[in-house]
């Protein structure tokens, strides 16, 4: 775990376990033959995006996570408004499974999407790098030396100054 | 047949709905008037200012903390209640969170729990700064524990 994401999922862990105390009460509703009203706890996760790839990845990380929602049991097919994605925690969840792995759970998953948006962003530039080079090489088969070297100078360029 | 008045969407059908649950049943209102108390919480702001010059971080924090504003009608002494908090927090040492913390009263522990979480849910407001808030968060739960996040979480009367 990064040191400085440390304080914030330690807070995110004691406030999530605090919440997760949900038990069955009774229905106020009394005569009614609704089944009692229950607590549940619906936790929101908006998911750090810096720039315009991180936002896509986002969007397609968390668009797959979700159309696949009922595998994850706790998660929601929509994202809260303003938010990436949503859990939505009931009573029967907290009483058929165990409480504090529900909490590791979502704070491994907040874990690993920072982790996993990188290393997608990572290897996403790679492959635009990889792809653009073999172009230039096949065009350089056609077209002048000067053209091919002033391509390739606007790609180191881009390479240079793109955010890892 | 085309839809001709459609006007009865518009009624706010919880208004005649006899168990619908009112703010003001969830807990008795503020006794003090919302004027009294914004001049309580100026009063109290400046007393904090004397403490922290003197350097009594837990006699300005216990100033604060004590009988504070709540209800609907008194957002504006909740936030120079938070501003007030948000100053002490940010002036107080690292290494002295942990015995401040140790030496406030319960009452006083959960009134500071409300207010880090209100903080938090306002970032970049005033000199809110978060690294600070969870700082304080994790030192308070550590003394208070999980019951004192649970009380601020389910006070209806909030900060």
């Amino acid at each position: 775990m990064s040191n400085v994401l440390r304080p914030y999922l330690a807070a995110v862990r004691s406030t999530l376990t605090a919440a997760l105390t949900l038990e069955n009460f009774p229905s106020q509703v009394g005569g009614c033959s609704s089944s009692p009203s229950v607590n549940s706890i619906r936790v929101s996760i908006k998911i750090k995006q810096a720039d315009e790839i991180e936002r896509i990845l986002c969007h397609k990380f968390t668009r797959f996570l979700m159309q696949r929602a009922e595998s994850f049991i706790v998660l929601r097919r929509k994202p809260i408004k303003g938010y990436d994605i949503s859990f939505l925690i009931t009573n029967t969840h907290t009483e058929s499974m165990l409480k504090h792995k529900i909490v590791d759970f979502i704070i491994q998953f907040m874990e690993d999407v920072d982790r996993e948006i990188s290393e997608m962003k990572l290897s996403l530039n790679a492959r635009a790098r990889t792809v653009a080079e073999s172009y230039l090489t096949a065009v350089s088969l056609g077209i002048g030396y000067r053209v091919v070297t002033r391509l390739k100078c606007i790609l180191w360029s881009y390479s240079a100054f793109a955010p890892a | 047949m085309a839809p001709t008045d459609v006007k009865f969407r518009k009624i706010d059908v919880d208004a005649y709905d006899e168990d619908v649950l009112l703010e003001t049943e969830l807990y008795d209102p503020d006794p003090r008037d919302p004027q009294q108390v914004i001049e309580e919480t100026k009063a109290r702001a400046a007393a904090v200012r004397s403490s922290l010059s003197k350097g009594d971080i837990l006699g300005a924090l216990v100033t604060i903390l004590d009988n504070p504003p709540y209800g609907s009608n008194a957002e504006e002494a909740k936030n120079l209640t938070l501003q007030t908090v948000v100053t002490v927090l940010n002036s107080t040492k690292a290494t002295d969170i942990p015995n401040v913390v140790r030496s406030l009263p319960p009452e006083a522990q959960d009134t500071l729990m409300k207010y880090l979480y209100k903080g938090m849910g306002m970032p970049g407001w005033g000199d809110v700064s978060g690294s600070v808030l969870l700082g304080w968060h994790e030192k308070l739960t550590e003394v208070a524990g999980t019951g004192c996040i649970v009380r601020a979480m389910t006070d209806r009367r909030m900060a």
